[in-house]
């Protein structure tokens, strides 16, 4: 199964956003990027599953999203 | 001691907050927001929940939406200037406190003051005469300080909406004691001071908004685009730079905890029963000047102020201290609510309920007034 990092801009929203998938039955947790694409607070979403689903819902509930990395 | 100073803090904190007090200071001593370790996160999830609590207890719509602040002035001082520019006009009530009062003049705002009446058709209608075509906000006390008497923000929040005004309270005496839900009330932004009626500890503030703040307050670092010199206005970090006091959050979640369970209506009615022992037995009392009506269920909020005769009130609470009663005599930061029972320049006793106090403390204040002894002590003042 596919891996992302769907990055945030504060820890509230990473938490908002966690606690939300996971509601919806996602594997999901929170993780600190680093690297070059580090944007906002560097806290990212760790996602296991479908990602365009968990994008919808994410945006849905006032998530705004900085950017989504595919983990190999 | 007796403790009749709950609206300026509550003097006795349930065992739960203090418990979660001390958890937070064993276990919790990571920054949130700003780490990735582990309990940095684990903090980060602590300091999320008590916002969730707080979005639930005030209907608020979101956990982001709740700021911590270093108490309730702070709180006001950002709605007003995270809301208001020059050339903006507010209406707020005849019963602000200082809080309000003075960084209106500071900043030069023109405001219209909303007489708050007995009757609540007659202070809404004195609310809605106030508005002008350039009036941006109403900020009002959900309950003054000094009198207890509660402001109509319900219906207030209707005019709100209904003519395109943000809403702005300060429920530093209400919260706690009545129920409160931003979204039914259509209240933008809510004040807080969670170690009053909210049981936690001093040091912390509470703002909810349901609409942007325009400008910060204190600028800093927020743990987000450090990159960028810019401060972030995204809510809430934005708006709490620098390290939050988690003991105090974890506080706060306590507190609400522990009013959920005694039941806020529940704690209202204890406070008001005592509120009732209070009234009617200092109107036996020749010595004692009243300055409200009797207390009115949901219409007065655990407060009431008064004098003996004759007497200055701080005099009147030193004696009471020496007699092991603890109340707050003079002004109570807010002019603008004694000037209009007047009592200004030198005040008046104020007497406040926390859902600790018990009739037989009223009981005893009210034999004190009545002891031939302490009579004459405070008499030889005149």
């Amino acid at each position: 199964m596919k891996r992302y990092l769907i990055q945030v801009g504060t820890v509230t929203y990473a938490i908002k956003g966690r606690d939300l998938l996971r509601r919806k039955g996602f594997k999901v947790k929170i993780e600190r990027k680093s690297g070059e694409k580090t944007y906002g607070c560097g806290y990212a979403i760790s996602l296991e599953g479908d990602k365009s689903e968990a994008v919808e819902l994410l945006r849905d509930s006032g998530v705004k999203i900085l950017d989504i990395t595919e983990i190999n | 001691m007796i403790y009749f100073d709950n609206a300026a803090t509550s003097g006795k904190k349930p065992q739960s907050v203090i418990d979660a007090v001390g958890f937070a200071l064993k276990n919790l001593s990571a920054n949130p927001g700003r780490s990735g370790h582990d309990l940095s996160v684990k903090t980060a999830d602590e300091v999320y929940k008590v916002r969730s609590k707080i979005s639930d207890f005030f209907g608020c719509g979101g956990a982001e939406n709740v700021i911590f602040t270093l108490n309730c002035t702070h709180s006001i001082n950002l709605v007003l200037k995270g809301v208001l520019k020059r050339g903006d006009h507010i209406v707020v009530s005849s019963l602000e406190h200082n809080a309000v009062m003075r960084p209106l003049k500071k900043m030069g705002i023109s405001f219209s003051q909303a007489n708050v009446s007995e009757n609540t058709d007659q202070t809404v209608q004195n609310f809605k005469n106030a508005i002008k075509p350039n009036t941006r906000l109403i900020f009002t006390s959900a309950a003054s300080n000094v009198t207890g008497q509660i402001v109509p923000i319900g219906e207030l929040g209707k005019i709100c909406k209904e003519r395109g005004v943000r809403f702005g309270v300060d429920a530093a005496q209400i919260a706690g004691v009545l129920p409160i839900d931003m979204q039914k009330m259509n209240i933008d932004y809510l004040c807080i001071a969670p170690h009053k009626s909210l049981y936690a500890p001093m040091g912390i503030g509470v703002l909810i908004c349901r609409k942007p703040l325009e400008n910060t307050v204190i600028e800093g670092g927020t743990g987000t685009d450090s990159l960028d010199f810019i401060q972030p206005r995204i809510l809430p970090e934005g708006f709490e730079s620098g390290t939050i006091n988690v003991p105090a959050v974890m506080g706060v979640g306590a507190g609400v905890d522990f009013v959920n369970k005694m039941g806020i209506l529940n704690i209202y009615k204890h406070e008001f029963k005592l509120l009732e022992m209070l009234y009617s037995g200092l109107s036996q009392n020749s010595n004692i000047l009243l300055y409200t009506k009797p207390p009115k269920v949901y219409e007065t909020a655990p407060v009431l102020p008064f004098n003996f005769k004759g007497c200055e009130s701080f005099k009147t609470a030193e004696f009471l201290n020496r007699r092991g009663i603890a109340v707050r005599a003079g002004l109570h930061c807010a002019p603008t609510a004694h000037k209009c029972i007047n009592t200004l320049p030198d005040g008046a006793v104020r007497v406040s309920f926390g859902v600790f106090n018990q009739p037989s403390e009223v009981g005893a204040l009210l034999r004190l007034f009545k002891d031939e002894k302490f009579v004459k002590k405070l008499q030889k003042t005149y």
